[in-house]
């Protein structure tokens, strides 16, 4: 009896049937490329997850370089479940930035980018590197070994920039090195600074996603193409989805709980074999090739400007792309974008299995 | 002559193992091994329930959520079959010239 009242008393202040009707003339485009459009709602679905996950383990984590270590063996030890939520956190975070990057790569590939979407991609790019960021910042959070090594590179290596590089350093770090204030600073990154900018843009990239609505491959553009209404038909696809999701990150919180290392000690050397997470295997093997001194300059600084370089021309593609803001086919952006994603993925797997 | 040095160490390190006196050095070698083993080996922290008892639990919990989710998942395809049945049929739109009851 309660709820036809409350509905009621919603319907009187609110236009809920015109919200229903709008979202049904949500038309989504159907094609042999539309499995594309749920990578973009798994990220966001994981996004969710590292949120709650995120929020229950704030409620234990101390963020000071003496207990920080303490209170994640704590959380793991001592708390109810504690070890599956930060297991979940853990493979959460690491699922959500392969989907970011298949999203990121999905869009490449189909040029769902071009013209009027740029937008879409600046805010989608710049999300793709508040995810890393997220993950290099949650990663210090444990301050073992392990972390405070990859910490170190990480900032290192930005430091290598030229001009802003030792700027940038010194900022992320809060001083020369990595210290408490490092810890302090990445946790304010972590639970504050970036979960707001990411959700502002989360909220800006689906209103853009409303605005222009779904992209179709150029291919497909002017053929006669199915369509089906975003709500109720892809809304339950989506959850079918986001439930097998669901289901894999669990299975791997439980089957493959992250370890934890030996306690951060900045006047120890850092431990052999050690290697950044996943997503910066790349960089690191790009770091690599280039030899330690290039006509008198400092490889390691030429190296960082032509990763940089490379990744900021990847982000103007939308800009450069001429022929597919027009609404012609561009092979020779296809043969960049595979050419990006073929190095990425056998620098990755180099960098994995060296 | 390399070879007769050799052998010749070879078999007075044999016949010392073989007196009675090498128990101590037997003995003082298995010390040293367990001692480092112990004072050298990494405390791994338990980063996943121990006892039996919650192991069984946890993975029991795993299977019967797989389960659910399968469940839920054939619920929520059943529905949309349904659905997509109402909308080939053209039936789901509203008919503006529909007369009202009063």
């Amino acid at each position: 009896m309660i709820w036809p009242k409350f509905k009621d008393w919603i319907d009187e202040r609110y236009d809920i049937a015109e919200l229903k009707r709008l979202a049904k003339s949500k038309l989504i485009p159907q094609h042999r490329y539309d499995f594309l459009y749920y990578t973009g709602g798994i990220t966001l679905f994981l996004f969710i997850l590292q949120f709650i996950t995120g929020m229950l383990l704030a409620f234990y984590y101390i963020p000071h370089i003496d207990f920080a270590y303490e209170s994640i063996i704590d959380i793991v030890t001592k708390i109810n479940i504690g070890w599956f939520f930060r297991s979940l956190h853990h493979w959460g975070a690491q699922l959500c930035i392969v989907f970011v990057f298949i999203h990121l790569f999905g869009t490449l590939l189909t040029k769902s980018y071009r013209r009027p979407r740029e937008l879409l991609w600046v805010t989608g790019f710049v999300l793709l590197v508040i995810s890393i960021f997220f993950g290099l910042s949650g990663y210090l959070m444990l301050w073992d070994e392990r972390a405070f090594a990859a910490v170190r590179v990480a900032t290192g290596g930005a430091g290598a920039l030229p001009f802003v590089g030792s700027f940038i350093k010194i900022f992320l770090r809060g001083g020369t090195d990595v210290t408490g204030d490092t810890l302090t600073r990445f946790y304010a990154f972590h639970v504050a600074i970036l979960p707001l900018v990411s959700m502002l843009l989360i909220g800006l990239h689906l209103l853009f996603v409303q605005y222009h609505g779904m992209s179709i491959p150029v291919s497909l553009e002017g053929k006669d193409h199915k369509e089906e209404p975003f709500f109720p038909n892809v809304f339950y696809k989506d959850m079918m989805i986001w439930l097998v999701v669901l289901g894999i990150v669990m299975t791997l919180a439980i089957l493959l709980p992250p370890e934890i290392g030996k306690k951060a000690n900045a006047l120890a050397a850092p431990p052999e074999g050690i290697k950044p997470e996943w997503y910066f295997l790349f960089l690191l093997e790009t770091l690599k090739l280039f030899p330690g001194s290039i006509f008198g300059f400092n490889g390691e600084t030429i190296a960082i400007v032509c990763v940089s370089m490379g990744i900021f021309f990847f982000f103007l593609i939308p800009f450069l792309d001429r022929k597919s803001n027009r609404g012609e086919r561009s092979p020779i952006f296809t043969v960049i974008g595979v050419i990006y994603l073929l190095y990425f993925i056998t620098m990755t797997l180099v960098g994995f299995l060296s | 002559m390399k070879i007769k040095l050799f052998l010749q160490i070879i078999i007075s390190l044999l016949s010392f193992l073989r007196r009675q006196e090498s128990r101590i050095f037997y003995l003082s070698f298995l010390f040293l091994l367990t001692f480092n083993s112990l004072a050298f080996a990494e405390e791994k922290i338990p980063v996943f329930p121990t006892g039996p008892v919650e192991v069984y639990t946890i993975y029991t919990s795993l299977a019967v959520f797989w389960l659910a989710i399968i469940g839920l998942i054939v619920v929520i395809k059943m529905k949309l079959n349904e659905i997509e049945r109402i909308q080939k049929l053209g039936i789901d739109k509203e008919d503006i010239n529909a007369p009202l009851l009063d």
